[in-house]
């Protein structure tokens, strides 16, 4: 496991999210980078219910990743990130009196997966309830394992492959996570800082439609 | 045999006619004997003469020889000089090829000599020197005190706990002796990468260079000093610090060769974080710059450090 950036690819007016997942990956495969599969990143919402008074709407959001099959990402509004073990969902079920599914809520980014040297590039199409919601592209590379020290060399390897305007985005997490060692679950946290992005893009559309 | 008197080579000459005549009768009486006798009956007397006659001249013949010998003496030549000589006096040299070959030998040996020595000249305008043995003095070699390899445990273990010590803000060292006296040196590079060093004596024989989540340790918990990184970037950084460790080697200064491997091998701790002194990019064919310069520890891709020479 190494250091992951996840960037968000917009899509150009009069092109569909397809044509430009494959312009991607053609420029991928160019590269000299080899298939390996797929991936698939979800998230569902789950809301603290109505059951105890006086207490602030939270919401718990519940990610799964195809990277790590046999856990399960925890993460709080504020931030909070718990890892469990798959089985976490049957827990969720449980405590359904209180944290209650929001429907429609099951974000997720799918695609192929690609290996070039030490690095992996997964190039997922976000959809939610089955629309498409944009582009969201993951670079990793394997062999490092602090953001601070390789964030020049990912910024090299996302210009060269996204263009410099994608390159310059940097999540605002990783610029807090400099010096220590990258996990898994900071790779999720920046998932779902894009897919609350998305969906507030979504609020916005919906309310200028209106 | 040129150092012989004339009379002493006509005294030489006599004996060896005389050796001649005493086979040749000696031949004489074997081969009547085997000949076997016809009619002993009638002619025992006559056949017993003649065997007495042959048997007699044998050895007044034996006799004439002993004398002559005693009057010759040792072959003082042959005594005197080398093994090789005595292998000229051998009177087998001509079925066997030994001695021409041992000329031939020598000739080339001498040949060798010589072109070694226009070879030592010219190295010699070259300064660099690893060992201390003086070029072209075949004779006069310096005897080390005492080889690389077989430095007590204690020296080694003196040598390692300075370097654990000296350099414990950067990197995290440890030595373990999984068989006897080799150490095994594992050494921790900030959160870059993790190196293991074998030492015999004070000789760097292994190197293998690993990831920050990689382990040394196999599933058994032993020490797994085989198994390669996983990561592309870490098995060419494995070829390349092996390359330093020869670069370094110094038998007379053992020491000094790991110390500098050591220093050497903290320049890696900048791996992912500083570009190419040369191309001034990041990445070239996927890995980042995995050289880096002896003398000045500067960042380069492998590529690139061979077009900088």
């Amino acid at each position: 496991m190494g250091v992951v950036c996840v960037y968000f690819y917009p899509v150009p007016e009069g092109k569909s999210g397809q044509q430009v997942v494959d312009g991607i990956q053609k420029q991928i495969e160019l590269l000299g980078a080899v298939k390996t599969g797929n991936f698939c990143v979800d998230c569902e919402t789950f809301q603290a219910g109505s059951g105890i008074q006086n207490t602030p709407q939270r919401q718990v959001n519940i990610l799964h990743s195809s990277e790590q099959p046999a856990s399960c990402f925890a993460i709080l509004d504020t931030g909070t990130c718990l890892v469990a073990d798959a089985l976490f969902d049957g827990l969720m079920q449980k405590l359904k009196h209180y944290y209650q599914q929001r429907k429609g809520s099951k974000i997720e980014s799918k695609g192929q997966r690609y290996e070039y040297g030490d690095f992996i590039f997964k190039v997922g199409s976000v959809s939610q309830a089955s629309n498409f919601k944009g582009i969201l592209v993951e670079i990793e590379y394997c062999p490092c394992v602090v953001a601070g020290d390789c964030m020049n060399l990912m910024k090299e390897m996302s210009q060269s492959l996204l263009g410099s305007a994608v390159a310059e985005q940097q999540s605002s997490f990783l610029k807090t996570k400099t010096d220590m060692i990258y996990t898994p679950a900071d790779t999720m946290s920046q998932y779902l800082e894009h897919f609350n992005n998305f969906k507030k893009a979504t609020s916005v559309n919906q309310a200028m439609n209106r | 045999m040129a150092n012989q008197t004339p009379n002493q080579i006509e005294q030489l000459h006599k004996a060896l006619k005389l050796t001649q005549r005493l086979r040749s009768n000696v031949t004489q009486v074997f081969q009547k004997l085997s000949d076997g006798f016809e009619d002993v009956e009638k002619k025992d007397k006559y056949l017993l003469n003649d065997l007495h006659k042959t048997l007699s001249s044998v050895n007044t013949d034996l006799s004439d020889l002993e004398a002559g010998s005693s009057t010759l003496g040792p072959l003082t030549a042959a005594s005197n000089s080398t093994n090789s000589t005595l292998i000229c006096v051998d009177p087998i040299i001509d079925k066997t090829s030994t001695y021409t070959q041992l000329i031939h030998t020598y000739k080339w040996t001498d040949k060798m000599k010589e072109q070694a020595s226009y070879a030592s000249n010219l190295l010699k305008e070259n300064q660099f020197k690893r060992t201390p043995i003086q070029s072209g003095t075949f004779t006069k070699r310096l005897r080390r005190s005492q080889p690389a390899c077989c430095y007590p445990q204690s020296n080694v273990d003196v040598l390692l706990n300075s370097l654990i010590h000296q350099y414990r803000d950067t990197m995290h060292i440890s030595v373990v002796r999984p068989l006897g006296s080799s150490a095994v040196v594992m050494i921790v590079l900030g959160k870059t990468l993790k190196a293991l060093l074998v030492l015999r004596g004070m000789v760097i024989e292994w190197v293998k260079v690993k990831g920050y989540t990689e382990d040394f340790h196999g599933e058994d918990g032993k020490v797994d000093i085989w198994s390669s990184s996983r990561y592309q970037v870490f098995q060419k950084i494995t070829q390349h610090v092996t390359a330093a460790t020869l670069h370094y080697y110094a038998p007379e200064m053992p020491d000094i060769a790991i110390k500098s491997l050591i220093i050497w091998l903290q320049s890696y701790s900048t791996l992912f974080s500083t570009p190419c002194q040369k191309c001034g990019q990041f990445l070239q064919n996927g890995l980042p710059p995995t050289w880096r310069d002896l003398r000045t520890k500067k960042a380069y891709h492998e590529r690139c450090k061979l077009m900088e020479k």
